[in-house]
């Protein structure tokens, strides 16, 4: 099944060449993907473009880290009694349906025009879907599991260390997988409204500004490869270390 | 007669259908005791009350000298009780790491275990790569690792081929002679229960009553050649008659 996955990418590659080459749209607004994929390539080889991937990657990082440190615990504190999830969850929804670029004003109030202001918001709204996730994780545990544990003698703290917590993690890691695809997409919108000098998003503001054309598309290359990879480190991950999930 | 399990006028009833009304048993220590009945009699439901899974709504029950650590209980669904992301001897050893054992004991329980039952896991592996009996037989190893005093199993050889079913039974067979648990198990299967079990309590339709308890004299240990001889066979007879007699067939 493996060589399938490379018909995607190559499919993708043709239908750009054939729009291109086609030239439906001026070939100044639309280059090829051969052009693109050099551009790129030359951008990465003389490091003009390194400085913004590693300040992008840095900041999502430590969004992700943070949105962890505070989202897990607290994930897994609610999700241990519906009663105290039941009470906190339109809090949680309702931020959750915000979208997270209406709170940058109020970010940039409270945080100033810093590189702090962009990581809190990324942060914000990935660690409440790794709440969120994580919550109903330990909610929906297999009862009969739970139950057999309790008829072993185990201790609350037992049950949630040696189930609960075991049964959160599928769930939990699907929220991490869409907590860090969340934090690229904010780090690099914030990157273009909020001032910086380096970072993925400010470099296709500027070449888009300056219509540096080849540039501007090279790099949104550079973020979609970016994301994706992202999402394939946790799947590696999820696959390693969940084998037994779902079964 | 020392009854270990006793209940007096149970109450239970599911969105008003009366399971039990009125409902009274006891079970003998250290005797193997098979329920069997028809569907829907309350045969998993007497054992979950029992257990403390289930609330009851009135009456009384009794297990001398509950104790968790020294009770087990297979469910049915033993497949969704088992921790898939444990491996096979973790599973074994989840009850003995509850009760706070050091891994030195836990071993030699688990190796003791293993030695009566003749069978070799791959304890490193996990138990969705196991088939459906072999699973059966680890839920039965983390059921019995802890020596327990009584045991509740609920249909206990549904997932195994007859093979595999009769070997079960000579490995519980062997397990019951070496420590004398009180057992109280439920069957579906009439072999099974003559097989095993010296008591044999036939359960009524609901709301259920305990129709009759047969005694199955047959002496232990009872092997293949046990199934063939004619007090078996006279026991055999006489639980189905009372089970005609219950489900009208």
């Amino acid at each position: 099944m493996r060589k399938y996955t490379f018909i995607g990418p190559i499919l993708l590659i043709l239908i750009w060449a054939v729009v291109a080459q086609l030239q439906f749209i001026d070939k100044f607004f639309l280059p090829g993907p051969f052009t693109t994929i050099k551009k790129l390539f030359e951008l990465v080889v003389n490091g003009g473009i390194l400085g913004d991937l590693s300040s992008t990657l840095g900041r999502v990082l430590l969004s992700f880290v943070i949105a962890l440190i505070i989202g897990l615990p607290l994930g897994l504190f609610l999700g241990r009694s519906e009663k105290i999830y039941r009470s906190v969850e339109f809090i949680i929804d309702f931020f959750r349906s915000t979208p997270a670029t209406a709170l940058f004003p109020l970010f940039l109030l409270v945080f100033g025009i810093t590189d702090i202001s962009k990581i809190a918001v990324a942060a914000f709204a990935s660690m409440l879907i790794i709440i969120f996730n994580t919550a109903y994780g330990v909610m929906n545990a297999k009862k009969s599991r739970v139950l057999a544990a309790q008829i072993m003698g185990a201790t609350k703290v037992q049950i949630f260390r040696w189930i609960l917590f075991w049964e959160s993690l599928p769930q939990t890691f699907i929220g991490l997988r869409s907590a860090v695809s969340l934090s690229l997409v904010i780090i690099v919108v914030t990157e273009m409204f909020i001032g910086t000098t380096s970072g993925i998003g400010r470099k296709i503001i500027d070449s888009q500004i300056t219509y540096e054309i080849p540039t501007m598309y090279a790099t949104i290359l550079l973020a979609g490869v970016v994301g994706y990879l992202l999402n394939l480190l946790f799947l590696v991950v999820e696959k390693r270390f969940l084998h037994w999930s779902g079964k | 007669m020392n009854a270990v399990i006793s209940v007096q006028n149970l109450k239970k009833s599911f969105n008003n259908t009366e399971v039990f009304q009125d409902f009274s048993i006891s079970v003998e220590q250290g005797k193997i005791t098979a329920i069997f009945g028809p569907n829907g009699s309350g045969k998993s439901t007497l054992l979950n009350i029992l257990s403390g899974i289930v609330a009851k709504d009135g009456g009384k029950f009794d297990i001398d000298n509950f104790n968790h650590f020294e009770f087990s209980y297979i469910f049915q669904n033993y497949r969704e009780s088992l921790l898939p992301w444990r491996t096979n001897f973790e599973n074994v050893a989840l009850p003995l790491e509850i009760q706070n054992k050091n891994k030195q004991e836990i071993r030699q329980r688990v190796e003791e275990l293993q030695k009566l039952f003749e069978f070799k896991f791959n304890w490193e592996s996990y138990p969705y790569e196991l088939s459906g009996g072999q699973q059966q037989i680890l839920a039965f190893m983390r059921a019995l690792v802890t020596k327990p005093k009584v045991l509740f199993i609920d249909e206990p050889f549904s997932a195994l081929d007859y093979e595999n079913n009769l070997r079960l039974r000579g490995h519980l067979q062997k397990y019951f002679l070496t420590f004398k648990p009180t057992i109280l198990m439920i069957t579906h299967n009439i072999e099974e229960a003559v097989h095993l079990a010296e008591k044999i309590v036939v359960f009524s339709q609901r709301p259920t009553k305990v129709l009759e308890v047969i005694d199955n004299p047959l002496p232990y240990p009872r092997t293949l050649q046990s199934l063939k001889i004619e007090q078996f066979h006279q026991v055999k007879d006489r639980v189905l008659s009372v089970f005609q007699k219950v489900t009208n067939l």
